[in-house]
């Protein structure tokens, strides 16, 4: 990561040109680079077409920073947010996890940094219908643990979730299932599955774009304070430009490639 | 434990599962009872073909049998002594049998056994199908005073010396109306004597037989067609009947073989065919009888024949060209194998006396024989021993050919278990059918679960575990399925008769008729091994039929099955 401190990337530079005029002016201590990524090429198949949906990203996400990573549809933000948490593998370039390179990494290691290292959470909530909210919440210490281990600690990963959702504001649904739940509920139990295995970074897939602005900004606050409070890492896709300016710096994605990356004004102010 | 959980939970929720399940359950509970039946009546049906007949029957190729076959036996010993529990020698011939019914000769055909009485039961079961309890203890050519066993009401129970005692009174008095009537039609006049009755009615037989010795005629005394009794005439007999020459019973020399004497062995007395039976016989129940439904729809044998009744028996000799011989005979006792093929078809007597009626005795050469028929120890090899006696007594060149019990039934017992083995695949193909079931279940509640999977995925599940999750399920929906189906199977096989009684009554046919099967009861067995094998293999079909969508499952690629909609 040291490089990249030393070393800026021709993104960064581009970035600072139009995002970071009073950088210069208050020099900050930069934290270190925890989830960047090198020229990172991504295409899908569609029949006979091939479609470029990344075409050379390079990307960096500092450690406790909130960044936002904003484009039109069809850019290529989520794309690069499930290259970020492993869900997909690039077709070439790299991308680096703290000191890790995730980008070839085999199927069981992503999994477990999937499990261990990254939380998700997702435009849709993307809760498993059958179970309750705690037992939604409790699904990724369920899967990191053996049946036995998880017997075993099963109450204080219990209290844990139940710790989560009294956080968030849901002390008062654990039994409830997604469907007897509105949006805002659903997105913030998500958040709290999010964190059950204490992630390093959380990823969040557009977390407000399926939500009234009432509710997301409650959604907003929640992560923000998470990121106040706990120091965590976050990279979020949003299309809200507005929401991106609540974050340390942003990622402005244009037809797959990265067309300025800087602090907002926020972080300067 | 989210395998567990999550398969668990889809097992409760997913209802279109219950669907699998209650194949899988009815394929379990078909097969466990049809199994059960099929051993069931398989069981009994070997029993059955089995109780009269011995493990191994050395059998002559000419129905003149064979001599010297002492040296056989001992030479049989040496091959295969070891197995062997018992030996013994019979005569078969086939008969005709007639019966007379109410004044009608009934022809029937039998194959007439000739056995020893003393070494016949020690080969078979023979012995403990017959009705009389001292003959099942050991077989008797003797006539019984009473004590045959039948259900309530049968007029077998009445059989006996009192059943044959009150028959020859009543002929006796038949004979001495028709006497007078005779007289009245040549003389024109009634003759006024009356013949003192002889036979007194009631339970003193045996004062009777002791005080009035006179009053028992031989059977077919009047008959003219009956053959000449044997041995020295009696002077009962010579003097006519109604004569007051007839000695006194001997009870001990009843059934005793009139023809020692002949053959040089020692006799204690001369034959006394007034008060005597004939030549015991032991017949079949179906020869015997008729099993038919009464008014009320009551199965019931009819009998043409009890024990005490005299029949008559042609056979032909063993000479060349052979003759037929005609001979009486007293039914003594019934078998009843319930198996309709022996109780219809065979009839036991000494050996002894078929020997000689057939001339079948030679000065030289001793008795021929015509089966040698072998008990094995329990345990022995029944077609080991078979083969290597075969191999030892090659039919080439012995004059009898070996067959095992097995052998001389095999194309029944063949088709019993063939109809065994091809209803056991096509059951088993039923199951598989549920197993096709479960699979298109299956690949629907994936497809369902699709963005679940892709959940899962995105939360650190491995591919390994979400195939867990359905092969589970699929091995839960076997375990559930096959054990209800086996608790389901098991209760029916218990209460089967019970089934097949309200079935009976409401579609009006009888499921089980007893006048075909000879079976009151629809016989069962349940073989553990045989569940055990039916239960594992629904389970196993059902894990199998879970694989692919598993595999699915596994493969899906979290973006593509998050984004699915």
């Amino acid at each position: 990561m040291s490089n990249a401190t030393t070393k800026p990337t021709p993104t960064s530079t581009r970035g600072s040109r139009i995002a970071m005029p009073s950088a210069q002016a208050k020099p900050l201590v930069r934290k270190k680079i925890l989830l960047q990524t090198k020229n990172l090429k991504k295409s899908y198949q569609k029949g006979p077409l091939q479609i470029p949906v990344l075409r050379g990203v390079d990307f960096q996400a500092r450690e406790g920073e909130i960044t936002s990573i904003i484009g039109q549809s069809g850019s290529g933000k989520s794309t690069l947010l499930h290259l970020l948490g492993t869900l997909d593998v690039p077709d070439s370039g790299e991308i680096h996890f703290g000191d890790l390179r995730t980008d070839n990494l085999s199927t069981r290691q992503r999994d477990y940094l999937r499990n261990n290292k990254f939380g998700l959470i997702f435009q849709f909530y993307h809760l498993l219908p059958e179970l309750t909210a705690l037992e939604n919440v409790l699904t990724p210490a369920m899967i990191s643990h053996g049946i036995w281990k998880y017997w075993r600690n099963r109450k204080q990963l219990r209290a844990k979730a139940v710790e989560l959702l009294e956080m968030v504001g849901l002390g008062h649904r654990l039994t409830h299932r997604p469907r007897e739940m509105s949006g805002g509920e659903m997105q913030r139990t998500a958040i709290a599955r999010a964190l059950i295995s204490s992630p390093e970074v959380l990823l969040a897939d557009e977390p407000t774009g399926n939500l009234d602005r009432k509710t997301g900004d409650e959604v907003l606050g929640i992560i923000k304070r998470l990121n106040q409070e706990q120091g965590l890492t976050i990279i979020m896709v949003t299309h809200d430009a507005s929401i991106a300016q609540e974050g340390h710096s942003i990622v402005r994605l244009d037809e797959g490639l990265v067309e300025r990356q800087g602090q907002t004004s926020e972080r300067r102010g | 434990m989210y395998k567990l959980m999550l398969c668990l939970r889809y097992l409760r929720t997913r209802y279109i599962a219950l669907a699998s399940i209650i194949s899988v359950m009815l394929g379990v509970a078909t097969m466990i009872v049809v199994n059960a039946v099929m051993s069931g009546f398989s069981h009994e049906m070997h029993k059955r073909l089995h109780g009269i007949l011995s493990d191994i029957v050395m059998e002559s190729h000419s129905l003149n049998g064979f001599y010297g076959w002492e040296e056989q036996i001992s030479a049989v010993k040496k091959v295969a002594g070891d197995d062997i529990e018992e030996m013994t020698v019979t005569v078969h011939v086939p008969a005709m049998l007639s019966i007379k019914v109410r004044d009608q000769w009934v022809p029937r055909h039998v194959t007439l056994i000739g056995i020893d009485d003393q070494s016949y039961n020690k080969v078979s079961d023979f012995s403990q199908y017959l009705k009389h309890a001292e003959n099942r203890q050991q077989v008797s050519f003797d006539l019984k005073e009473d004590g045959y066993e039948a259900e309530a009401g049968s007029p077998l129970r009445d059989a006996g010396w009192n059943h044959r005692r009150m028959k020859v009174a009543f002929e006796r008095e038949l004979a001495e109306e028709m006497r007078r009537f005779e007289i009245l039609n040549q003389t024109g006049r009634m003759p006024t004597e009356h013949a003192p009755r002889r036979t007194p009615i009631g339970n003193e037989e045996d004062v009777a037989v002791d005080e009035q010795p006179s009053s028992v005629i031989p059977p077919f005394a009047d008959d003219p067609d009956a053959p000449p009794l044997p041995g020295p005439k009696p002077r009962s007999l010579a003097s006519g009947p109604g004569e007051t020459g007839i000695g006194q019973v001997d009870p001990t020399r009843r059934g005793e073989d009139p023809f020692a004497s002949r053959r040089g062995l020692p006799t204690r007395g001369t034959f006394d065919p007034a008060v005597h039976q004939a030549t015991g016989i032991i017949l079949g129940m179906g020869v015997g009888s008729v099993r038919q439904r009464d008014a009320e729809g009551q199965v019931k044998d009819y009998f043409m024949v009890l024990p005490g009744d005299d029949v008559r028996l042609t056979f032909p000799t063993a000479e060349n060209p052979p003759k037929a011989v005609s001979e009486t005979f007293t039914v003594v006792d019934f078998y009843e194998s319930k198996m309709n093929e022996y109780d219809s078809g065979f009839a036991f007597v000494p050996i002894s006396r078929l020997q000689s009626l057939r001339y079948m005795m030679h000065p030289e050469l001793g008795n021929a024989i015509s089966t040698i028929q072998i008990r094995l120890k329990p345990g022995a090899n029944l077609n080991e021993v078979t083969n290597r006696l075969r191999e030892h007594f090659p039919a080439e060149t012995s004059p009898y050919r070996i067959q095992s019990w097995k052998d001389m039934q095999g194309p029944l017992l063949a088709a019993v278990e063939m109809e065994k083995t091809i209803l056991n695949i096509l059951l088993f193909l039923i199951i598989g059918v549920a197993g096709f079931g479960i699979l298109a279940t299956f690949y629907m509640i994936v497809v369902e679960k699709t963005k679940d999977i892709g959940i899962l995925k995105s939360l650190g599940a491995s591919g390994s575990g979400i195939m867990a999750i359905f092969l589970s399920y699929g091995l839960s929906l076997g375990i559930v399925g096959s054990g209800v189906g086996m608790v389901m199977g098991l209760l029916f096989v218990a209460n089967i008769n019970r089934i097949a009684r309200v079935i009976e009554m409401i579609t009006g046919r009888e499921v089980f008729d007893p006048t075909i099967y000879y079976f009151r009861e629809i016989p069962t067995i349940v073989e553990p091994v045989s569940i055990a094998w039916v239960v594992f293999g629904a389970m196993l079909i059902a894990v199998l039929a879970s694989i692919l969508p598993a595999i699915r499952a596994a493969r899906l690629h979290p973006v593509e099955a998050l984004r699915y909609e």
